[in-house]
């Protein structure tokens, strides 16, 4: 069981690694973009009008990676002090029910994300003339990754493998 | 009823330690489903929630910090900062604490500051015989100065958190008198403790020096003032301002300082994506909560109940931060203003105070929050850069607890040292 977890995580570290990239690449996009808009307004007088939609666009998709990659490295604000109080092994009892919240919250990020693109996909959004259903992509793939991310924590906890938790080093894999 | 599943469910889930945006997420989902409505609704509050351009304003902002962390201009601030007060008494104390109001108006991020400027002064003050918890305790309390001055990316949460109607340029006008009377009260403190420990002053450098380190110290010092005056003119939105900030930063650290290396700008992208990708969520969780909170009519619940308390604004006020000094002392400073001023905000100004007003007073006061346990991000950066325990840092803190506290009366109780600035603009 625990060389099997070992293995996936070799694989769930590369996803989240590229979708941190994924995430960061967005950021610099988007300091581009502004910079961009700003330049074109205020020193050629012209005003860009897809940079801010866009920009809009790109954070949603770097917060909801980012935000599922947190779940996995464990960097979310959490309050654990409580838990100090707790035996060990209803602490892992009381984490994974934690986990499992999570990963609800993330199928229903899915499910609900699924239904808002599919309502929009006709629609083609103003200025960058691309199809609705992309306002909720970020959302539908956050999602996916934060419910792969809660379940490979249940599951490493199940095998006796530590988690990685707010506050704490990060736990490699 | 519906209010015990919204705060039952969320209560429960932050005690067993589930990520505070998704007790905001899940906390919601559940009570929607109890009153019937479809739950799609909570994920269309938070994809909204997520997509306003105003926020950009905070990945940018800190962005720009983490940069600047990395590229050398935290440690020219400090140089000059040095030269500028280190003969005073308590001379590397006062320095830590001049560093953190020239850092602060750069970043407006508390723990970037602690780590920052701690990082560089305590282990100085460590060497120059000073009690490494009189370093730490300066470097955490001082980091709260680096919130309330533009640009404080809290002030723009607390404005989206408020309805986005407050404007951000009064915000940031209205922090600096408080953020300068806490350095003040602050430096007041620190001179105490070191008169009391004996504690030794630097000599003054002279003039000639003061001027060198200005001058290496001012590409840093420029961007305070085009972020400030950007805001305030309305020539620039925060948003753009922010982004200014960025680029600004890396021609800075890159072309002028050249201290920048390319693995530093990777890591500084990673750490700015870590950091807001978990505090925007934060916030769109938030938004799918808020509007629950408005629909179960709990703000106003909140007034009324308030109002057969007390019908006087002192007393409201004085309530009002004491439940809030207790939630910061649990609760991280973000999800706190989200949470709180909803609720709050209605009641301060139903009494009569100015929302931007309250806004100074909410981000001085969640700001003490981090600086105290059990749970404060800030001192737990202030205890791992000086390699001390929470306790030992906490049991000769309160000197400087008790000036934070004293400009928190001040600042709440004299709505002039807010808004005073801001009026001059209007």
């Amino acid at each position: 069981m625990q060389q099997s977890m070992k293995r996936l995580a070799i694989w769930t570290g590369l996803i989240a690694r590229a979708a941190l990239w994924i995430a960061g690449i967005g950021l610099v996009l988007m300091t581009g973009f502004i910079a961009a808009q700003v330049f074109w307004r205020y020193i050629l007088n012209d005003s860009i009008v897809w940079t801010e939609p866009a920009s809009v666009m790109i954070m949603g998709w770097f917060i909801f990676l980012g935000a599922a990659v947190g779940i996995r490295e464990g960097y979310h604000l959490s309050f654990d002090v409580l838990l100090y109080l707790v035996p060990h092994r209803a602490k892992m009892v009381l984490f994974s029910i934690s986990d499992i919240a999570v990963a609800f919250f993330g199928g229903g990020m899915i499910w609900y994300g699924w239904q808002l693109a599919a309502k929009t996909s006709g629609n083609r959004l103003p200025s960058l003339g691309i199809s609705g259903l992309w306002d909720f992509a970020p959302l539908v793939a956050g999602g996916g990754l934060v419910v792969l991310f809660s379940l490979e924590r249940i599951a490493r906890r199940a095998a006796g493998l530590p988690t990685a938790r707010f506050g704490e080093d990060p736990v490699e894999a | 009823m519906e209010l015990y599943v919204l705060f039952g469910t969320f209560v429960f889930l932050l005690l067993i330690g589930t990520p505070v945006a998704f007790c905001l997420g899940v906390s919601s989902f559940a009570t929607i489903a109890y009153l019937g409505l479809p739950p799609v609704v909570v994920f269309q509050r938070l994809n909204s929630g997520v997509s306003v351009f105003a926020l950009m304003a905070i990945p940018f902002f800190i962005y720009a910090g983490d940069l600047m962390v990395r590229g050398d201009i935290a440690r020219r601030l400090v140089g000059l900062a040095g030269a500028l007060v280190g003969h005073m008494r308590g001379g590397l104390g006062q320095v830590n604490i001049i560093a953190s109001v020239m850092f602060g108006g750069v970043s407006g991020s508390a723990a970037a500051d602690a780590s920052a400027v701690g990082g560089l002064m305590v282990p100085q003050m460590k060497a120059r015989g000073y009690g490494v918890d009189y370093a730490v305790n300066i470097t955490v309390v001082s980091s709260i100065i680096a919130l309330m001055l533009p640009p404080s990316h809290n002030m723009i949460i607390y404005s989206i958190a408020a309805g986005g109607r407050i404007s951000i340029a009064d915000l940031f006008t209205a922090g600096i008198i408080p953020g300068l009377l806490l350095a003040l009260s602050l430096m007041v403190a620190a001179w105490f403790v070191a008169r009391k420990r004996g504690y030794p002053t630097e000599a003054f450098p002279g003039l000639r020096m003061v001027g060198t380190l200005f001058f290496s110290a001012v590409p840093g010092l420029i961007l305070v003032a085009i972020i400030f005056f950007g805001v305030r003119s309305g020539i620039f939105t925060a948003s753009e301002s922010s982004n200014i900030a960025v680029v600004y930063a890396l021609a800075v650290t890159f072309f002028v300082y050249r201290t920048l290396s390319f693995h530093d700008f990777i890591e500084a992208t990673f750490a700015a994506v870590r950091t807001t990708a978990m505090v925007l969520l934060v916030i769109g969780c938030a938004a799918a909560f808020g509007w629950l909170l408005a629909y179960t009519k709990v703000p106003a619940t909140m007034v009324m109940a308030l109002q057969n308390i007390s019908d006087n604004p002192i007393v409201i006020l004085l309530l009002l931060n004491l439940v809030l000094l207790i939630l910061g002392t649990f609760m991280d400073m973000s999800p706190l203003i989200v949470i709180t001023t909803p609720i709050f905000l209605p009641v301060a100004m139903a009494f009569g105070v100015d929302p931007v007003h309250f806004g100074v007073i909410l981000i001085l006061n969640l700001g003490i929050g981090l600086c105290t346990p059990p749970v404060g991000a800030v001192l737990f950066v202030g205890c791992a850069v000086g390699r001390i325990s929470i306790w030992e840092a906490v049991r000769t803190i309160w000197p400087f607890y008790g000036a934070a506290f004293v400009t928190l009366m001040l600042v709440t109780y004299i709505p002039g040292l807010s808004l005073w600035l801001p009026s001059l603009f209007h």
